[in-house]
């Protein structure tokens, strides 16, 4: 077990450049190896309109809305991408730390395999496979090069784009990615900020979980949050310590991540 | 238009509009299909790989 914590900032602290209260608290909680992985979705959406490029989503049988990303769309979203981490470095580097930008491109440290065919529910409500585009899934993190670059006192902020086994670059999910970063380290802990306290169930944050107890609740939590739980348990599983969701709008983000109202999942 | 289950034998209804990748599923068994094409009102189906939710930012 590593001592190293993954953060994910998601996109919607990216949107609103929220992420600095927990850049400062960084500082502040004294956390020493960390790593962040990044989100960005809503400013690839942005940015690609703002290129006259059209956004399509497309909706899974499991309702799940995802942007197809085809060729044009891969490189706009690697683009995106890079702005959100150089944004991300400049600010902790500001803050006194040693930052590097870094996508799962460079030195082959993410690898995924590409979805070459999806599943959606297609515009008269029936199932149809598609061609997949450019997206993958997680499959290999490059753990010896990043415990390399800590080593070195750096901090590795990785962006959601993954290598394909066929040379290709893919859209990764940043929840997922940040997940198999964990996995890959077994880190200490894996922080997934989020807009909200934690996962609500009936009403209020439920504060710890273990791995059977969060794969139950996945059904009763909206969209967007099952994808983060999802993550926690597939971190916890693939050796992480835990995984935590947690807002990254409160004062102290990463003490209350830490020690606060938040959702907790845990090995058994 | 119909078509058989490969593994069961059962009748696989397909709707007359469907389209090259639609999804169709045998009654009994519940195994998935995808249409590859429909030529002269027959229909060839081939199993629907299984894609999982993973699907990037």
């Amino acid at each position: 077990m590593s001592k190293t914590s993954v953060i994910k900032i998601g996109g919607s602290l990216v949107s609103e450049s929220a992420y600095s209260n927990v850049i400062n608290d960084l500082k502040e909680s004294g956390l020493k190896d960390f790593i962040i992985v990044h989100g960005g979705g809503n400013e690839v959406t942005k940015y690609s309109k703002a290129l006259g490029k059209d956004v399509v989503f497309v909706t899974s049988p499991e309702g799940i809305r995802s942007r197809y990303t085809d060729l044009e769309t891969a490189a706009i979203y690697n683009m995106v991408m890079r702005k959100i981490s150089s944004d991300l470095v400049l600010s902790l580097n500001a803050r006194g730390f040693r930052a590097i930008g870094l996508s799962g491109i460079d030195a082959g440290l993410m690898k995924a395999e590409r979805k070459k065919r999806l599943i959606i529910v297609d515009e008269r409500g029936r199932k149809r496979a598609i061609e997949g585009g450019y997206t993958g899934k997680v499959k290999e993190v490059d753990s010896d090069l990043l415990l390399k670059i800590i080593g070195l006192g750096i901090t590795p902020v990785i962006s959601p784009v993954a290598l394909g086994y066929d040379g290709e670059m893919l859209n990764v999910d940043g929840d997922r990615a940040a997940s198999a970063v964990a996995s890959a380290l077994n880190a200490e802990r894996l922080i997934v900020f989020t807009n909200v306290d934690g996962v609500i169930i009936n009403g209020r944050v439920k504060e710890r979980m273990n791995l059977k107890e969060a794969r139950e609740v996945l059904k009763a939590v909206g969209p967007g949050m099952d994808k983060k739980l999802i993550a926690c348990i597939e971190a916890v599983e693939g050796g992480a310590k835990e995984g935590v969701i947690a807002s990254g709008k409160v004062e102290r983000p990463i003490n209350n991540a830490i020690n606060g109202l938040r959702t907790v999942v845990e090995g058994q | 238009m119909k078509a058989k289950c490969k593994e069961c034998g059962a009748d696989i209804e397909v709707p007359d509009d469907a389209l090259p990748g639609e999804i169709v599923s045998c009654p009994d068994c519940g195994l998935e299909y995808e249409v590859v094409s429909i030529t002269h009102g027959k229909v060839e189906l081939k199993l629907a790989e299984d894609v999982g939710e993973d699907w990037g930012e």
